[in-house]
């Protein structure tokens, strides 16, 4: 066995995209992003008369980042992890000659990577729906030229303001087997963020720090982009430590 | 013969409970080695602790001379193991299940096919493992296991779940497992027939403590050889043997039948002191013998032995 090369961290990440496979989670991060480019297409067919894409795009993206974003960080964080809960598969993959953050740490890679992906589906969806409604009714028709660049700026930013969610939705969902604690947190989170939107408190609290990044206040949105980024790293860090230290007894 | 498995004095409490107790055990190259005890011995929590899943509190562990505790990754690469709790993904197949942990290993496409192919599981290596039978998972387990051609396999109770068929199926396969893979099996179960028709060396396990280890024939060979009397009489039986000076017990089991239970230390000639306790009962005594039938030695009486030994330290 000795003749053969130790795997690296890639290795692990490319595991666990493997994995997602026919499973929920990649269900849900097609289905997620679909319901709001659906809300955009029949909130647009219910208008009289066109709008500047902008307005479509910011609506977009404001829902994404206020409500479907925390919702789906709790739900895919949980999905992912028990996929090694489920089966009770993480001696199997601790007992293995890998390094053990490299197992935390290609679950983790790949949940951003999968996050990434949702919001450039999004964005495509977001698209075609406004496109395909001016096309059904020509009455609501976009006016203008989307400003697609600035568009995706944003949704990269909220995207990197999410890392905080993610680590934290993440560490719980991979700490306990049940899908309970998980759920909790991130549907609490997402309440507090929904309705204390105006709170100052809001801009440090992981499951709103997303949408500060549509606040008009310049500050506010490079203070939160920080924080949720750099504080999702040290998150993610503190979260490899301790897991990779710990003794599975179940 | 060297050793595929050591440990020296390992131990492991959780809380005020000793799980595993100074537990010295050492597992031959290419040996069956059947690692026994009730659920709740300890046998799991050896395990963890032989693939680093748990630590020591004290005491050692080394896979092919390598310490897990000091170097888990060049250890771990020199053992396969099936747990309890299998751990495959349901969503994939059994080659794609294969393909996770052989890419996590760094070995090579062919391994999957290879493995397959001695776990008799190709046939099946196409679909999802969430319709696989019970059998059908161990069976894949195994197959994981021996992803790299480890020199040791760890096997925690293959046989749970499986109907008679598939143990019986199970057993053969694991007898001809060393010979197959070259490997060295650490088999723990709590059924004594299992381990008895498929160990090489057995290593018995009682609220924690390691309390008997060794060649199973061995073992066998150095227990009291047994003859059963069964008899009209028993009561004189008992008293006529007795008399001349035999160690003879009622079989409480066979109690309806009459049966009276002759033991003979180990080394005595057997033939020799039946064709003695034969004359005694049926000249000397007047005894009327039904039959008159010596007993294998077997792995359930070693184990009641060390098991009942191990109980007053253990109380």
């Amino acid at each position: 066995m000795s003749q053969f090369p130790a795997p690296r961290f890639a290795t692990a990440l490319a595991v666990e995209a493997y994995k997602l496979r026919r499973s929920l989670a990649l269900l849900l991060a097609a289905v997620a992003p679909l319901l709001i480019a659906v809300f955009v297409f029949f909130n647009l067919l219910r208008a009289d008369k066109g709008a500047p894409w902008a307005i479509s795009l910011q609506t977009s993206a404001a829902i994404w980042a206020f409500f479907m974003l925390p919702m789906s960080v709790t739900a895919l964080t949980a999905l992912v992890a028990h996929t090694e809960h489920g089966p009770r598969a993480w001696d199997h993959l601790r007992a293995l000659p890998v390094p053990r953050w490299h197992l935390y740490a290609g679950k983790a890679a790949c949940v951003l990577g999968v996050v990434a992906a949702m919001s450039l589906w999004l964005a495509l969806l977001t698209l075609l729906a406004v496109e395909t409604a001016g096309v059904i009714k020509p009455a609501v028709a976009a006016i203008g030229a989307p400003d697609i660049a600035g568009y995706l700026a944003l949704l990269g930013r909220i995207f990197l303001a999410a890392w905080l969610l993610v680590a934290v939705q993440l560490w719980i969902a991979l700490r306990h087997a049940s899908f309970v604690p998980a759920l909790a947190v991130g549907i609490g989170g997402t309440f507090f963020a929904v309705v204390a939107t105006s709170a100052k408190v809001g801009a440090v609290l992981p499951w709103q720090i997303p949408v500060n990044q549509l606040a008009t206040d310049p500050l506010r949105v490079q203070f939160t982009l920080a924080l949720g980024c750099i504080g999702g790293c040290a998150v993610f860090a503190a979260m490899l430590w301790r897991l990779s230290q710990r003794e599975v007894l179940g | 013969m060297p050793s595929a498995i050591e440990t020296e004095g390992l131990t492991r409490r959780f809380g005020n409970r000793v799980a595993v107790d100074d537990v010295t055990m050492t597992v031959p190259e290419r040996s069956i080695y059947g690692f026994l005890g009730r659920n709740g011995a300890g046998k799991t929590t050896t395990i963890k602790l032989l693939l680093g899943l748990l630590r020591a509190d004290a005491g050692t562990a080394r896979i092919a001379g390598i310490d897990i505790a000091t170097d888990r990754l060049r250890a771990a690469r020199r053992i396969g193991a099936l747990l309890e709790a299998q751990g495959f993904y349901p969503n994939l197949s059994g080659h794609e299940n294969l393909d996770l942990t052989r890419r996590l290993l760094g070995l090579p496409a062919s391994e999957i096919d290879r493995v397959l192919d001695v776990a008799e599981m190709t046939a099946h290596g196409r679909r999802r493992v969430a319709d696989y039978s019970l059998g059908m998972r161990q069976r894949l387990g195994l197959a994981r296991a021996m992803l790299g051609a480890p020199p040791v396999l760890v096997l925690d109770e293959p046989t749970n779940g499986l109907d008679p068929e598939g143990i019986a199926d199970m057993r053969g396969f694991l007898r001809e497992l060393p010979a197959r893979s070259g490997a060295t099996v650490l088999l723990s179960s709590h059924l004594l027939g299992e381990i008895e028709q498929t160990a090489t060396h057995i290593g018995i396990l009682s609220h924690g403590r390691l309390v008997l280890e060794g060649a199973l024939a061995d073992l066998k060979a150095g227990l009291a050889m047994e003859v059963a009397v069964e008899t009209d009489t028993p009561e004189r039986a008992l008293l006529v043997a007795r008399e001349h000076g035999f160690d003879v017990a009622r079989d409480e089991a066979m109690r309806d039948r009459g049966v009276v239970v002759a033991r003979f230390a180990a080394g005595e000639d057997v033939r020799e002191a039946t064709s003695a306790l034969n004359r005694v009962l049926c000249i000397a005594g007047g005894v009327r013998i039904h039959a008159l039938a010596p007993r294998q030695r077997s792995l359930e009486t070693l184990y009641r032995n060390a098991a009942l030994s191990a109980a007053p330290a253990a109380a």
